[in-house]
This record gives structure tokens, C-alpha cells and sequence, in this order.
């Protein structure tokens, strides 16, 4: 049987490692490409900034060369997000992709739709509709409708795995 | 039926003596039993995960397992102390779940059930108290650890 592999775009952001979504990433820009400006416009599109280290509340240096700028699209919203650094785009085993420990029980279970290792690195997988801000409630319909349907059993740890 | 006077057997037992593991956080005496320790070993660097959970806001990478980390230490407001850390795994009842703890080797006691008083201080998960080498020792409810916290946070 075929084992199912889910791709991701994953950053560093401080100590931690955090996986986007491959399909919703639209680019990445080094710091003199994305320029200083508030919103990047890229192909006609305007990304709006989207803070992630504030709304984590991370520690990270975004002054490092390793900075770069992640264009990032749900489908209905888009977004640019800062990160200090880009480790890679990975592929990933859906089987692989772990479920937030139950421990964890704050706001932080809608920031990750789960986690996974990579190369003996704990990786967490960011929602992309609670990074960037949008109603959870009116997107997660629509987006999966378009780009992905899931089948909510125990196994779907989350949208993207 | 004989398996009922086996089980009620085993309950009296239960109440009648506990094995548990001593050990010390940050120059504090607590035990816990042994049934819900997993296991000790040396401390490994905690993976920092960003957490709105009291206490809550690590994990540890051990083999191919990931475990969340229970931050004792602040919970009780104390320093660990001595080198090398130890971890001390619970078996929480959501799974397992690392907890930093003292240099010092744990040891394992015997207590009578009759000796296990309820825990006065009622500002952690606990089983009650014992009395162990002279000193008051708080029996943690590692199963359930840190959720009275987290019932006081969602309410």
C-alpha cells in the first residue's frame, strides 16, 4: 500500500520549527526583496504582514540574512509572513504527523494542526487559517472544499495530514 | 468469584502499603507511585513550543517519542538544582509527560497506607502526605498533574 506523503514548507522562528503547508505557499522573498513596506504585492496580489512571532510570542531576530518573507495563500486570505529562517520544503509521511499532546490544552490547540519530526527536529504544524487570521469558522469549509477534502476520523490529526 | 477475592485481595493491599519514588525538586521532598512513574533518566534539552497551558510549554524528544514537559519546578516556584538533571517520566492519564526533577537519585519506599494523610496544602494534585525520614512528604497525583491548573484557566 502506497503511504500517503503531505509536503510543508518548514521555518524557524526562535528555537522552534514550524511547517506551512506547501500548497499554500505562493513564494518566498529574501528582506531586499520584500522590501520595508507594510504589504508585499507579488503577481497582483497584495500580502498583507502577518506577525507571527507577536502572536506566538516567540523570541526571534528577523534582522538575521537568513530572513525571509513567506507568501502565503489559504485560498481566501493571503498573508506574508516574516520568518528568521527557511530550513526547506519537506515531504512528510501522513502517518507521521502526530497530534498536539493532550497536555496541551490553551489556545495554542488552534495555532497547530499537529507535529512532526523532521531530521531529529520537533516540528509543529501551524494552522494557516489561525496564522493568518482568519475566522476558522467560515474558512476551513471552503478551503478543504477547494484544495483538499478531509475525512474527520481519529487518524486525520489535522487538515493538512 | 475467585477472581472478585483476588481483585478485592489486591484493593486491600493496595490500602494497606504503597511503593513510592522519593525524589526532590529544586531541594524539596515529594514522592509519587510507582505505578505512575515511568521511568528516570537523564535530563535532555526541552524543545520550547509556544503554549498558552500553565506550565506547559515544552516538549522532549526521546528516541522516536515526543513527550510534553511538565514545568514543575515553576509550578512550585523553585529552582532545580545539581547536575546532572534528571527526568522523571509520568504516566498522566492524557499520556506521558517529562518532568525535570533534582540530581539527586530518587529512591523507592515503602509507606503504609494508614500513614497517608490528606495534603493540607491542596495547591497541587496530590494524594496526600507521608511521613518519610522524619519529613513531610507530599504523594503527587502524577495521573492527574496540572489539572486543576488548567480546569482554573478554561473556567
Amino acid at each position: 500500500m502506497p503511504v500517503e506523503r503531505v509536503s510543508f514548507l518548514v521555518v524557524r522562528l526562535g528555537g522552534s520549527y514550524f511547517a506551512l503547508p506547501a500548497a499554500g505557499v505562493r513564494g518566498l522573498l529574501t528582506q531586499a526583496e520584500a522590501g520595508y513596506e507594510q504589504a508585499v504585492t507579488a503577481v497582483g496580489t497584495v500580502y498583507q504582514p502577518v506577525d507571527l512571532v507577536q502572536r506566538l510570542s516567540v523570541a526571534a531576530g528577523l534582522s538575521s540574512p537568513d530572513m525571509r518573507m513567506v507568501l502565503y495563500s489559504t485560498g481566501l486570505i493571503q498573508g506574508a509572513i516574516r520568518v528568521e529562517q527557511v530550513v526547506g520544503l519537506v515531504e512528510v509521511a501522513r502517518q507521521d504527523c502526530l497530534p498536539l499532546p493532550l497536555q496541551f490544552q490553551g489556545d495554542e490547540r488552534s495555532w497547530f494542526e499537529g507535529m512532526t519530526l523532521y531530521m531529529d527536529l520537533l516540528v509543529l504544524i501551524l494552522n494557516p487559517l489561525w496564522a493568518l487570521g482568519e475566522s476558522p469558522g467560515i474558512a476551513t469549509a471552503s478551503v478543504w472544499q477547494a484544495e483538499q477534502p478531509i475525512v474527520a476520523t481519529p487518524a486525520t490529526v489535522c487538515g493538512s495530514c | 468469584m475467585l477472581r472478585a477475592a483476588r481483585a478485592q485481595q489486591q484493593a486491600q493491599g493496595t490500602k494497606r502499603s504503597w511503593n513510592v519514588v522519593v525524589f526532590s525538586v529544586g531541594g524539596m521532598k515529594f514522592a509519587a507511585r510507582t505505578e505512575e512513574v515511568g521511568e528516570v533518566s537523564p535530563w535532555t534539552e526541552a524543545i520550547p513550543v509556544p503554549s498558552r497551558t500553565p506550565f506547559v510549554q515544552a516538549m522532549m524528544k526521546r528516541d522516536n517519542r515526543v513527550m510534553p514537559v511538565y514545568d514543575l519546578a515553576a509550578r512550585l516556584s523553585c529552582t532545580v538544582q545539581g547536575s546532572p538533571l534528571l527526568c522523571l517520566v509520568a504516566r498522566h492519564l492524557d499520556g506521558p509527560m517529562a518532568i525535570c526533577i533534582d540530581a539527586d537519585v530518587p529512591s523507592i519506599e515503602t509507606v503504609e497506607g494508614t500513614s497517608i494523610r490528606p495534603n493540607d496544602g491542596g495547591d497541587i494534585e496530590s494524594l496526600g502526605s507521608v511521613i518519610i525520614g522524619g519529613h513531610e512528604v507530599v504523594i503527587l497525583a502524577l495521573q492527574r498533574l496540572g489539572r486543576s491548573t488548567q480546569d482554573t484557566v478554561t473556567r
